[in-house]
């Protein structure tokens, strides 16, 4: 990297971790620390962009579209609705109660006991996934940049930690505008030099059509095929699923519309995001398009990890490799023949020659991927570690050898600050959970304004510290991202479930809610032990046990337990 | 804190706020739709 990347990276990380102390170096009470205050709709909508938005999101998102078309827009058609049934349902709940978190509600509507399962079940998951929002940045950026892992580890946490510490939920939704602010314009930015880095003869729309040709212009599928992951079916229910519980019950987007300076401005934020994420993701899709039509013709590396394959480049296959590399050039010059005769074609409107040119295409890639499987197997050999998924590195590894200058500190800023973004209200939402559905509610009711300020920035300096631990073991782990996103599918559709039957069960008492959250989350586990059951089916399978067995219990439980008193407000 | 029906700043209701909200979802897939069929 440049001096001037480095100047732009680290000028725009400090600058942001510096404004949300300074922005927010008022905040003296409890309140304006955990919930944040006055907040209006434009860092209301831009805070639970950016809370979303991970490290992942600009890591593997183009390198999906990349190896597999646009269909993952369909994962978010669910949340437009969502957003509408939280305006609708969840947001007037939680301002009449005027709560603190998501699970104190369920202390008014059920017991203590089913707020503290609640909370503990969002602890367990978040508390984990915090870690993961540190280390999955970490460990691509530390692998291609040579920087070390623990060092990034310890820099990012305790940029986080610093400002979050400081000014709570309100720093955290300062600093989240001014990240997002640099998100969007790195993406547009990036769409934009990438465009200008086709060949001149090759169009935006050319290079469109060529990636089309090739199946990655794909962003909607009205089939009803079960086995596939993206189809609009999906989205729009299953989607709808996972956006209602995210948005609806996790604290740490919860805390970002509570802050609100009305119900009105909470709701605005929220229909914000329901009418700009799926252009947002779109665009970051067709950006690893646009990067698919590049490599159409500037030859890409057979396997994008540039460590590993130098590794197994100096291994024992190291000469099988050579030779595998040697068919990998051969077989891209046959297919950037076929791409320039098929934009040739197009150009001509010349449909005959265009027909051919695309069989000749699709047969030259055909060819192609069969070279790169052939690679990788060699790579696994050389490598056992290895792990062969490679399109997590493909857009990173574009932005350092293809963008100039001064822009490589700007993508990398915009990883990072996704990062920072996320991991922020993670922590902000867990310290806020842990004292106000724990430490508050059980052992200190009648804890101080001052005493319950000072344990909210202690417990989040706990969770960071904790994040930290977590990102520096995970490196030990193998597959551990998707044991994580297992283990938060195994307990999120359960309290989607029981805010579910909170919200809509009205006849349902305490008792039957706690055992049945119970019941669902054993049979959740035990599936997870004795079926093949895809993880992303936990979500609605865990709802629907909770509904289910909380009606048929609370069917057999004619007293169920009595309702407790109303909460006072602000708890 | 208190919990007003507050108008939206545009459209004067909420339930037209929310129309608004889903028929934009509807003509992004349609604009989908349209993209796949001209470049996929």
């Amino acid at each position: 990297m440049s001096s001037l990347d480095w100047i732009i990276l680290l000028g725009t990380l400090a600058f942001i971790v510096v404004w949300g102390v300074w922005k927010t170096r008022g905040v003296s009470t409890a309140q304006e620390y955990l919930r944040g205050t006055d907040l209006r709709w434009p860092t209301i909508g831009l805070s639970i962009m950016a809370t979303q938005a991970s490290a992942i999101t600009f890591l593997s998102v183009p390198g999906q579209a990349y190896e597999d078309g646009m269909r993952f827009v369909q994962f978010y058609f669910g949340l437009p609705i969502a957003m509408v049934i939280i305006c609708v349902v969840f947001v007037p709940i939680y301002y009449r109660l005027n709560v603190m978190t998501a699970y104190a509600y369920l202390e008014q509507r059920f017991d203590t006991k089913v707020r503290v399962l609640a909370a503990l079940l969002f602890m367990v998951g978040r508390g984990l996934a915090a870690g993961i929002s540190i280390y999955a940045p970490a460990i691509i950026l530390s692998s291609l940049l040579g920087w070390s892992l623990n060092a990034m580890t310890l820099l990012m946490g305790s940029a986080v930690i610093l400002y979050t510490v400081s000014g709570g939920a309100k720093a955290v939704s300062q600093t989240q505008k001014q990240q997002m602010v640099v998100i969007l314009a790195g993406i547009l930015i990036a769409a934009v030099v990438i465009a200008y880095r086709l060949p001149d003869d090759v169009s935006v729309a050319t290079a469109t059509s060529l990636a089309g040709a090739l199946g990655r212009v794909n962003p909607v599928d009205f089939s009803f095929n079960f086995d596939s992951r993206y189809t609009f079916w999906s989205g729009i229910t299953g989607g709808l699923f996972l956006a209602l519980s995210y948005f609806g019950t996790d604290q740490s987007q919860v805390q970002r519309y509570l802050g609100g300076r009305s119900m009105a401005e909470s709701r605005l934020g929220l229909l914000f995001n329901g009418i700009l994420k799926i252009p947002m993701q779109f665009l970051i899709l067709f950006i690893g398009v646009l990067v698919f039509a590049f490599y159409l013709f500037e030859r890409p590396p057979v396997f994008f990890n540039g460590p590993t394959l130098e590794a197994a480049r100096q291994s024992a296959q190291g000469p099988a490799l050579a030779e595998v590399e040697a068919r990998w050039a051969s077989t891209f010059d046959a297919r950037r023949d076929q791409a320039v005769a098929l934009a040739a074609a197009l150009a001509d409107d010349d449909a005959a020659a265009e027909a051919q040119a695309r069989a000749g295409l699709l047969a030259a890639q055909a060819e192609l991927d069969g070279v790169r499987a052939e690679a990788k197997a060699l790579i696994k050999q050389a490598v056992p570690a290895a792990e062969l998924k490679d399109s997590d590195y493909i857009f990173v590894s574009f932005v350092l050898k293809y963008l100039p200058p001064g822009l490589i500190g700007l993508l990398l800023a915009v990883i990072l600050s996704a990062a920072m973004s996320s991991t922020a209200s993670e922590l902000n939402a867990l310290g806020s959970t842990t004292v106000v559905d724990l430490y508050q509610r059980l052992w200190r009711p009648g804890a101080s304004d001052r005493h319950i300020l000072r344990a909210s920035k202690l417990f989040t300096v706990f969770w960071g510290l904790v994040a930290m631990a977590f990102a520096a073991f995970a490196a030990l782990v193998d597959n551990l991202i998707q044991a994580v996103n297992i283990l938060g599918s195994i307990f999120y559709g359960v309290i989607l479930g029981i805010f579910l039957v909170a919200f809509f069960l009205k006849w349902v008492r305490a008792t039957p809610a706690f055992l049945a959250a119970l019941v669902a989350q054993t049979g959740v586990i035990v599936l997870y032990f004795v079926s093949d059951i895809g993880f992303l089916w936990f979500n609605v399978i865990g709802c629907a046990l909770v509904v289910g067995a909380a009606a048929l219990l609370q069917a057999v439980w004619p007293g169920g337990s009595p309702t407790p008193a109303p909460l006072e407000e602000t708890t | 804190m208190a919990a007003p029906e507050d108008p939206p700043p545009l459209l004067g209701t909420w339930p037209r706020l929310y129309a608004l909200v889903l028929l934009n979802l509807a003509l992004m897939v349609l604009g989908f739709w349209l993209f796949e069929r001209v470049f996929g």
